[in-house]
C-alpha cells in the first residue's frame, strides 16, 4: 500500500489492520515487513483480536508505505470453533435494517434448514439479485443504501448479507483478506453455524475455500478497516493498494 | 508537577504582556485622559501612531469609550485584557485559582466601568486588581520557571511601550536590565544577538524620536 | 443559617471572582454563565446518609460487576437475567473494550449517582452518570466561601467537612496508576465543565493537559513538555467523551483525543478514569436492570429504589405505559442532560397519539417512568423564600475502596413549575450538608 500526499504532511499517526492473523484454519508466517516512514511502530490487538501495527511519525513527509510478504498454510471450508459473541446477532452502523432489507429478510424466512443451509440459500439468492458494479457505491455505502441501488461491490454485498442474515436471526459478521491472485483486498462474510464461524463470499457466490486469507472480522466494514490515519496539512492524497496472493506447490 | 507544556509556555509568555499592555496602556490613558480636557479634538492621534494603531476614532470622546471599552475594536483595552484572561484561563492549574481571581476581577471590572459615568475613577480599581496580580503571581505561582516565562512576557511587553511611546532613558534602561536577567533564568531559547544589540542601541540613544522602529525589531526578535 | 442567607449576594460575587461558571453554546456561539448558588442548605441527617452510602456503595459495586461482566464472561447475559439485545445494542457497548480488564479490575472510578426525595420521605435513584459526571467541584467551592460568609454556622463540627473530595479523588488515581505522572485531560476551556476541569487539576496536583499536549509513542501515553522532555503518564482522568477519545478507533473526524491512546489503555499501560466503555451501564434502559444486578452480583436487596420504571420493551409493560402514558414521563434512552424527557402530561391530543406510535414502533429506545412527587426545597428569591425541585447528584469514588463523597451537588429548577434542574436549562446549585451526629 502507499499513500501520498500532494503537499508534506506531518504529526501522522496510523494504525493498520494488515497481518493475517493465526487461527485454527490458516498459519501464517510473515517473512518481511516494510512500513515506512515511522519513528515509532508496535503491534497490538484489538478488541475483536484482529492484529494491529500502530505508530507515528512526526516530520514532513510526502508519502506513506508499507509492504507486507508472507506465506499462509490456509485449510477453508471448515468451520473456526469460538463461543458467538452476541453482538453480532445485532444490527450495526452499517448493517441496520431499514425497509428494504426488512422486506428482502421476509421473504427469505420461508428458507428451511440449519444456519449454514439458509445463509447459503440467502448467497445464492443474492448473487442472482445483486449486481456487481464498482464505482455506484463507497465505503460509506449502508445495506439498506446498496440494496436499493441493486448494485455494489464485495463490502456491499457483505453488508447486505449480514444485514439479511441478523434480521433473519443467524449470527453474522464481516470479513476482509485476501483471495488467490493478483488486485485488491476482498470482504466476505461468516456466519454462526450453532458451534463456530463459517466463510461465505457472496460477491462470488462461494464457499469460501483454501484461495482465502483473512486478515481482520467485526460487527462491518468499520470495525476492520485496513488502515487509519491521522496526519496533519493541507493535502490531498492517493492511495495505492497492490495485492498478490500466489498458490504455493 | 514541574512540566510545562509548550502550549502552555505560550499562553504564560503571553499572559505577561497582555497584563502589563492593559496595565501600561491604562496608566497612559490617565495622562492622556488629561490631555485631552483642554487640547483640540484628535489629541489621540500622535498616541495611535506610536502604538502603530489604526485611528479610526472620530473624537476625543469617541476615542475615550472605543479605546476604553469597546471589545469589537481589537486595539482596545479591554479587548486586550479579553486576550489576557483568555490566556490565564488556562493556566488554572499553574497559576493556582487565588491569582487567576485577580485576572478575573481586572477583566469584570473593566467591562462594568463602561456603564458608569466616570469610567476613570473605576478604572483605579483595574489597575489595582493588576498590581495584586503580579504580588500573589510572586507568593502563589509555585514553579520559578512559570514565574520567569511571565515575567518575561512582561518586561519585553513594556520594553516595547516604553520605547514606542518615548520613556525617559532611565526607566528604559532598568526594565532592559530586568528583561536580561529573568530572559537567562528560563530554559526558553532566545536569539541572544537581538538581545545585545537592543541593548548597545538603550544605551547609546537619548530618545526615541527616531530609529524606534530598529529597536522594536530586535525586541521582537528575542523570542 | 439566616447568617448565610443574608450572605447570598456577597458569596455568589466570590464565586464570579473564582469564575465558578458553566458554558453554553446558544446559536453556535460559546459563552460562559455563572452557576447561580443558593445560600439554604439540603441538610442531610447522619442516619439519612449512612443509609444513602449503604445503598450507593452496594449500587456502584454491583455497577462495577456488571461492567467487569460484559466485557468478560457475560455471566449476567448467559444467565438471562438481563436481555442481551438491551446490552449489546446499546450504543455505550464498545467492543474494542471486549476482554479488557481495566488495572485493579474497576470501570466506574468516579460514578455520579442523581436521587431526588419524594414527598413520601422516600430516596429514589433517578440515574447512574458512569462516564464522565461533573460536577462535584462546585459544592467544593461554595462551602469554602460559606465558611468565610459564617464560621459560627461550621464551628461545631456538626456539618461534616466536604473539602476533601480532591483528596479521595487523588487517592483514587493513585491506586489505578500503572506508573507515571497524574493528568487531567480537558477538551479545552469551551467546554462546558471547564472551570471544574482546571479546579480539580488545581486542587488535585493533577496536570492539566489538553489533547495536543499528550502523544502515544512505543504503546506508552506521555505529556509533552516545551523543552522537548516527555513524562510517561500512569492515569489519565480524561472529561471527554469515549467517542472522541481516540480518533483512530471511534470517530476518525474528531480533531481532539489523542491517537492510539486505547490500545494503549488495552495494552494495560495507562489507567484511563473512568473506563471507555461504561455507557454501557449507565444506559436508560439498563437503569431498569439495576435492581437485579445488585441481587445477582452482591445477592442482596437493594437499598435504594429506583423510581418505578416500564420497559416498553416487555410487552406487559408497553401495554401499561400506553394506556397511561399522560401521565407518565418517556425518556430516550439516548439522550442526556435533560434533553430527550417529555411529560406525558403536557403533551397534547396529537402528540400524545404521535408518541405511542414511535414507542410502538421502537420499543427499545423509550423508557417511562412514574411521575415522582419530588419533596420541594426552598429557594431564595429576592427577600422571599419559594418551594422549587431540586434533585442531588451523589459522588462516589471507587478506588481500594468505594466511597461516598459525603455532600454532593444539589441541583434546583428555576421555575416553579419546572422538573427539570439542569444548569443548562437555567437552574442553581445549593451545598449539601451531611450532618456528623
Amino acid at each position: 500500500m502507499s499513500l501520498r500526499f500532494t503537499e508534506p504532511v506531518w504529526d501522522h499517526y496510523f494504525a493498520l489492520r494488515c497481518i493475517p492473523g493465526n487461527d485454527e484454519n490458516q498459519k501464517i508466517t510473515i517473512t518481511s515487513r516494510y512500513v515506512q516512514p515511522t519513528d515509532s511502530m508496535d503491534e497490538v490487538t484489538d478488541g475483536f483480536g484482529n492484529h494491529k501495527y500502530v505508530g507515528h511519525y512526526a516530520d514532513l513527509h510526502r508519502k506513506f508505505e508499507y509492504e507486507v510478504e508472507g506465506i499462509a498454510q490456509v485449510e477453508g471450508m471448515r468451520i473456526r470453533k469460538e463461543e458467538l459473541h452476541p453482538m453480532y446477532r445485532y444490527p450495526s452502523e452499517f448493517t441496520q435494517c431499514g425497509p428494504q432489507i426488512q422486506a428482502y429478510a421476509d421473504r427469505m424466512s420461508n428458507l428451511e434448514g440449519t444456519n449454514l443451509e439458509r445463509a447459503i440459500q440467502v448467497m445464492h439468492q443474492l448473487y442472482e439479485h445483486f449486481q456487481y458494479k464498482s464505482g455506484v457505491t463507497d465505503i460509506h455505502t449502508t445495506a439498506e443504501e446498496a440494496m436499493r441501488l441493486g448494485q455494489g461491490v464485495c463490502q456491499d454485498y457483505a453488508h447486505i448479507m449480514i444485514a439479511v442474515l441478523r434480521r433473519m436471526g443467524i449470527p453474522a459478521r464481516y470479513v476482509n483478506g485476501l483471495m488467490i491472485g493478483e488486485g485488491y483486498t476482498h470482504a466476505w462474510v461468516e456466519i454462526y453455524t450453532g458451534e463456530g464461524w463459517y466463510g461465505l463470499d457472496p460477491t462470488n457466490n462461494l464457499h469460501v475455500d483454501d484461495y482465502y486469507i483473512k486478515i481482520a472480522h467485526g460487527r462491518d466494514y468499520k470495525d476492520c478497516v485496513l488502515d487509519k490515519g491521522r496526519f496533519l496539512g493541507m493535502t490531498e492524497q492517493t492511495q495505492e493498494i497492490y495485492v498478490n496472493v500466489e498458490e504455493m506447490k | 508537577m514541574g512540566i510545562i507544556s509548550v502550549e502552555k509556555l505560550d499562553h504564560l509568555y503571553w499572559l505577561g504582556r497582555y497584563t502589563e499592555r492593559v496595565y501600561t496602556t491604562l496608566r497612559k490613558f490617565y495622562d492622556i485622559y488629561d490631555q485631552m480636557i483642554e487640547s483640540p479634538e484628535g489629541a489621540y492621534r500622535k498616541y495611535c501612531e506610536r502604538l502603530n494603531i489604526p485611528d479610526i476614532y472620530e473624537s476625543n470622546k469617541d476615542f475615550t469609550y472605543s479605546y476604553l471599552f469597546d471589545i469589537k475594536n481589537p486595539d482596545s483595552i479591554f479587548a486586550n485584557m479579553g486576550r489576557a484572561f483568555d490566556n490565564a484561563i488556562v493556566l488554572r492549574d499553574e497559576l493556582s485559582s487565588n491569582v487567576l481571581s485577580y485576572v478575573q476581577l481586572a477583566l469584570d471590572t473593566l467591562g462594568a466601568s463602561a456603564q458608569t459615568t466616570a469610567p476613570l475613577l473605576e478604572l483605579q480599581q483595574v489597575i489595582d486588581y493588576l498590581l495584586a496580580f503580579w504580588g500573589c503571581v510572586d507568593d502563589y505561582v509555585e514553579e520559578e520557571e512559570c514565574r520567569n516565562i511571565l515575567k518575561c512576557g512582561k518586561y519585553i511587553e513594556r520594553l516595547d511601550l516604553y520605547i514606542r511611546l518615548d520613556y525617559n532613558r532611565k526607566d528604559i534602561e532598568k526594565e532592559y536590565s530586568k528583561l536580561q536577567n529573568r530572559i537567562q533564568k528560563t530554559h526558553m531559547c532566545y536569539n541572544e544577538k537581538n538581545l545585545e544589540c537592543l541593548g548597545r542601541m538603550i544605551e547609546e540613544k537619548a530618545d526615541w524620536k527616531t530609529g524606534y522602529q530598529e529597536a522594536l525589531g530586535y525586541l521582537g526578535g528575542i523570542i | 443559617m439566616r447568617e448565610l442567607i443574608d450572605h447570598t449576594e456577597g458569596i455568589n460575587r466570590l464565586l464570579a471572582r473564582y469564575g465558578v461558571k458553566f458554558g453554553l453554546y446558544k446559536n453556535g456561539n460559546f459563552h460562559e454563565q455563572l452557576f447561580p448558588f443558593d445560600a439554604i442548605p439540603r441538610v442531610i441527617s447522619h442516619e439519612d446518609f449512612l443509609y444513602l452510602e449503604k445503598g450507593l456503595i452496594q449500587r456502584v459495586d454491583a455497577l462495577n460487576l456488571f461492567l467487569n461482566d460484559v466485557y468478560g464472561d457475560k455471566k449476567i447475559i448467559k444467565d438471562g437475567v438481563i436481555p442481551e439485545e438491551f446490552v449489546f445494542s446499546s450504543s455505550g457497548y464498545l467492543p474494542e473494550c471486549e476482554g479488557m480488564v481495566p488495572p485493579k479490575g474497576i470501570h466506574s472510578h468516579i460514578s455520579g449517582i442523581d436521587l431526588v426525595l419524594g414527598k413520601d420521605k422516600e430516596w429514589y435513584i433517578l440515574e447512574d452518570n458512569l462516564r464522565i459526571p461533573s460536577g462535584a467541584s462546585y459544592p467544593m467551592i461554595a462551602r469554602e466561601i460559606c465558611r468565610q460568609a459564617s464560621p459560627r454556622t461550621f464551628h461545631n463540627h456538626l456539618i461534616v467537612d466536604n473539602r476533601n473530595y480532591a483528596e479521595m479523588l487523588r487517592e483514587m488515581m493513585d491506586y489505578v496508576n500503572v506508573g507515571g505522572i497524574p493528568v487531567i485531560m480537558t477538551p479545552g476551556r469551551y467546554n462546558a465543565a471547564y472551570f471544574e476541569h482546571s479546579f480539580l487539576a488545581e486542587r488535585t496536583g493533577c496536570e492539566l493537559a489538553m489533547c495536543s499536549d499528550l502523544f502515544v509513542e512505543k504503546n506508552f501515553l506521555y505529556y509533552k513538555d516545551y523543552r522537548g522532555e516527555k513524562k510517561k503518564v500512569g492515569v489519565i482522568y480524561r472529561r471527554i467523551s469515549d467517542e472522541y477519545l481516540d480518533p483512530m478507533t471511534f470517530l476518525p473526524e474528531s480533531l481532539i483525543g489523542v491517537p492510539n491512546i486505547m490500545d494503549v489503555y488495552r495494552s494495560g499501560n495507562v489507567s484511563i478514569v473512568n473506563a471507555p466503555g461504561n455507557g454501557v451501564a449507565d444506559d436508560k434502559g439498563i437503569y431498569y436492570f439495576v435492581p437485579r444486578m445488585i441481587r445477582y452480583y452482591l445477592d442482596q436487596e437493594p437499598v435504594l429504589k429506583n423510581a418505578p420504571t416500564y420497559l416498553p420493551f416487555y410487552e406487559e409493560d408497553k401495554k401499561y405505559v400506553l394506556d397511561h402514558l399522560d401521565k407518565l414521563v418517556v425518556k430516550d434512552v439516548a439522550e442526556a442532560g435533560g434533553y430527550g424527557v417529555i411529560f406525558g402530561n403536557e403533551l397534547s391530543k396529537e402528540k400524545l397519539s404521535d408518541l405511542k406510535e414511535l414507542i410502538e414502533r421502537e420499543s427499545r429506545r423509550f423508557i417511562a417512568q412514574e411521575v415522582i412527587d419530588f419533596q420541594d426545597l426552598n429557594i431564595m428569591e429576592g427577600e422571599e423564600m419559594v418551594p422549587r425541585k431540586a434533585d442531588l447528584r451523589a459522588f462516589v469514588l471507587s478506588g481500594k475502596e468505594t466511597k461516598v463523597w459525603a455532600s454532593g451537588l444539589t441541583r434546583f429548577s428555576r421555575k416553579a413549575d419546572s422538573f427539570v434542574v439542569n444548569s443548562s436549562q437555567g437552574g442553581g446549585f445549593k451545598d449539601t450538608w451531611v450532618l456528623s451526629r
